[in-house]
């Protein structure tokens, strides 16, 4: 059997935009003759995603995260390109795969605003046929994981965002779907809740193995629950693999750390071509260099400076991850 | 294409549809005087227009006060029943704050639900068994008026008259929702509530092309002045049946409508 939970080939989307041309007689004009722009929002991606993998689909504001979220859940059809997740076309909509997956949207709230969430739960027990049973152990199990008895009896309303957050969280894992699709769920959380929430998602992966792809702006979601980072910017994918790997594979400079014995004169120090001084501070020191020119640097700086302490680092991955968003170009 | 079991599993989940809109509409009591007030504004202008009109004259184009008071209990029942439950579910779709401006619709589309059926079965408003009440007695008090023993083909055929009359309406309702998602900020069924308004007299109070108009093209009165007309044995049988092929025609239209809709919204969206 194969494990692979989502299949993604040469998956595209393209949006028809109308094209509202500025001034009066223009836009009458554009009535009659209305004109469109192509907008590629998602161009030729293709991954795997396995049962039970957590994966954080990373990328810059309109990188097209929520576009592809959007089109592996179902809510849009792909322009072109090949998809299936637990086997359906989601774009079908199949009560069947429906039934399978949930989404979780930082922004939008599924929950009814006027009544107390257990009201909200059992309604949606009912829409997914979940048998009374399993309903209760379900629910118990993600009261207890979240830690909010308390909340069940209060009107959504009066929720803050974090504690609606978990609701959000109750609500789509009620009926134990396979796939869960997390777009920004830490959204606009104070750092104790979204401490709380990255424990519970690790948590429930652990013990449910369902199959988690997440979106997120802060990196920490990510390298606190993504063993696997895929990377998309203007619609293409980036990189693909292990969080670990993701700095070495994009940034082609490491970071030399130094502590020297004493306050030393650098005009002495020749730094090859392409490697720079990024700070320095009484005796601590930062180079960054190319990757390449690493261990010879490392050497002649051992040789030429009264070094105390030296460590090779991988830049810090907010760093790498930057240079990609607002460069492009490493 | 919806399937049987689907649908049964739509019909048990009413329950607590209606379970959830009660308690929603409880939060805000402040509502409830102010629906009992407008139910009893709506059912005064009514029956005082038709004073006024029966006062000067004894029928016009064949209608008299009863049966005209007959079809305003018709009017006001059928208005209840879309206020009860088709109206606030596809209602929410729209406006500014609605679903599909909003984005919320979402999770309305991934529902394992028959879209169509959900939107218009999941929201209930209770207070309109009120207004239910209401035209059930004006009703029956022209009944009363009428003074007469009705037939078993009268009561047959208002019996299917009626249902032909509510299907129609929820295939107009449901054609005018769906434009939503060509401009999901526009509310849509407010112009049909402008013209549903007509539905309150007879059709054959107005002007002939007018009665054109309101009866095939945007058949409001055949939602009233048809099960008012087999009330009263004053229908011709070629109407019941054309009242029904023409709901079965929009029924077919309007979900055919909303379904490109679904599909638009699933295109489009960002």
């Amino acid at each position: 059997m194969n494990d692979s939970h989502i299949q993604v080939r040469n998956l595209s989307k393209t949006y028809r935009v109308p094209v509202r041309p500025e001034g009066l007689r223009a836009s009458v004009g554009s009535l009659f003759h209305p004109t469109y722009d192509d907008i590629p929002a998602v161009k030729g991606i293709s991954f795997d995603v396995h049962a039970g993998e957590v994966v954080g689909f990373i990328g810059p504001n309109g990188a097209g995260k929520t576009t592809t979220l959007k089109m592996l859940s179902g809510l849009i059809h792909p322009t072109s390109g090949e998809l299936t997740v637990l086997g359906f076309e989601p774009w079908k909509r199949d009560a069947k795969y429906l039934k399978r997956i949930s989404i979780v949207m930082g922004n939008k709230s599924q929950m009814l605003w006027d009544i107390p969430p257990m009201d909200s739960f059992r309604v949606l027990g009912e829409i997914y046929n979940v048998p009374a049973g399993q309903f209760k152990q379900t629910l118990d199990e993600i009261i207890e994981l979240l830690d909010m008895q308390e909340l069940l009896t209060k009107p959504v309303r009066n929720l803050s965002l974090g504690e609606r957050m978990k609701c959000e969280l109750a609500a789509s894992l009620l009926y134990r779907p396979a796939v869960l699709f997390l777009d920004e769920p830490t959204l606009g959380l104070d750092v104790s809740m979204q401490l709380r929430l990255r424990k519970f998602l690790a948590d429930y992966n652990r013990r449910s193995g369902v199959t988690v792809i997440l979106t997120s702006h802060y990196m920490a979601d990510v390298t606190a629950l993504c063993p696997r980072v895929i990377l998309i910017h203007n619609g293409s994918l980036m990189f693909d693999g292990e969080l670990s790997s993701l700095a070495r594979d994009l940034a082609p400079y490491k970071l030399l750390r130094l502590t020297l014995l004493e306050v030393t004169s650098m005009e002495s120090l020749k730094l090859p071509e392409g490697a720079e001084i990024t700070e320095r501070e009484g005796l601590g020191l930062s180079i960054r260099v190319p990757r390449a020119d690493a261990p010879d640097i490392t050497a002649n700086l051992l040789q030429t400076l009264p070094v105390s302490d030296l460590t090779v680092e991988d830049p810090p991955i907010e760093a790498v991850i930057d240079r990609v968003y607002t460069g492009g170009s490493l | 294409m919806p399937d049987l079991e689907g649908n049964m599993h739509i019909l048990r989940l009413i329950p607590y549809f209606i379970k959830v809109s009660f308690q929603e509409e409880a939060a805000y009591r402040a509502n409830f005087f102010i629906s009992l007030f407008t139910s009893v504004l709506n059912l005064a202008t009514g029956v005082l227009g038709i004073m006024i009109l029966f006062g000067q004259i004894d029928s016009i184009h064949g209608w008299n006060e009863a049966s005209t008071m007959a079809l305003l209990g018709i009017y006001l029942m059928v208005t209840a029943l879309r206020g009860l439950f088709i109206g606030p579910g596809l209602d929410a779709l729209a406006g500014m704050d609605g679903e599909i401006w909003a984005g919320k619709f979402d999770f309305v589309l991934l529902r394992p639900l028959n879209t169509q059926a959900l939107v218009s079965l999941r929201k209930w408003r209770l207070f309109s068994l009120f207004d239910l009440l209401l035209g059930l007695g004006v009703f029956i008090l022209a009944l009363a008026k009428m003074q007469t023993v009705l037939s078993a083909w009268q009561i047959f055929s208002f019996v299917i008259a009626l249902f032909s009359g509510l299907v129609i309406l929820y295939a107009i309702l449901l054609i005018f929702s769906a434009l939503v998602f060509w401009s999901p900020g526009v509310l849509f069924t407010w112009v049909f509530d402008g013209l549903f308004q007509m539905a309150r007299y007879p059709m054959g109070m107005y002007p002939g092309w007018l009665r054109l108009v309101l009866t095939w093209i945007i058949p409001v009165g055949m939602i009233t002045t048809i099960p008012a007309e087999a009330l009263t044995g004053s229908l011709e049988p070629v109407m019941l049946v054309a009242s029904l092929l023409l709901a079965a025609a929009l029924f077919a239209a309007g979900t055919a409508l909303f379904q490109i809709g679904l599909r638009r919204y699933s295109s489009a969206s960002s």
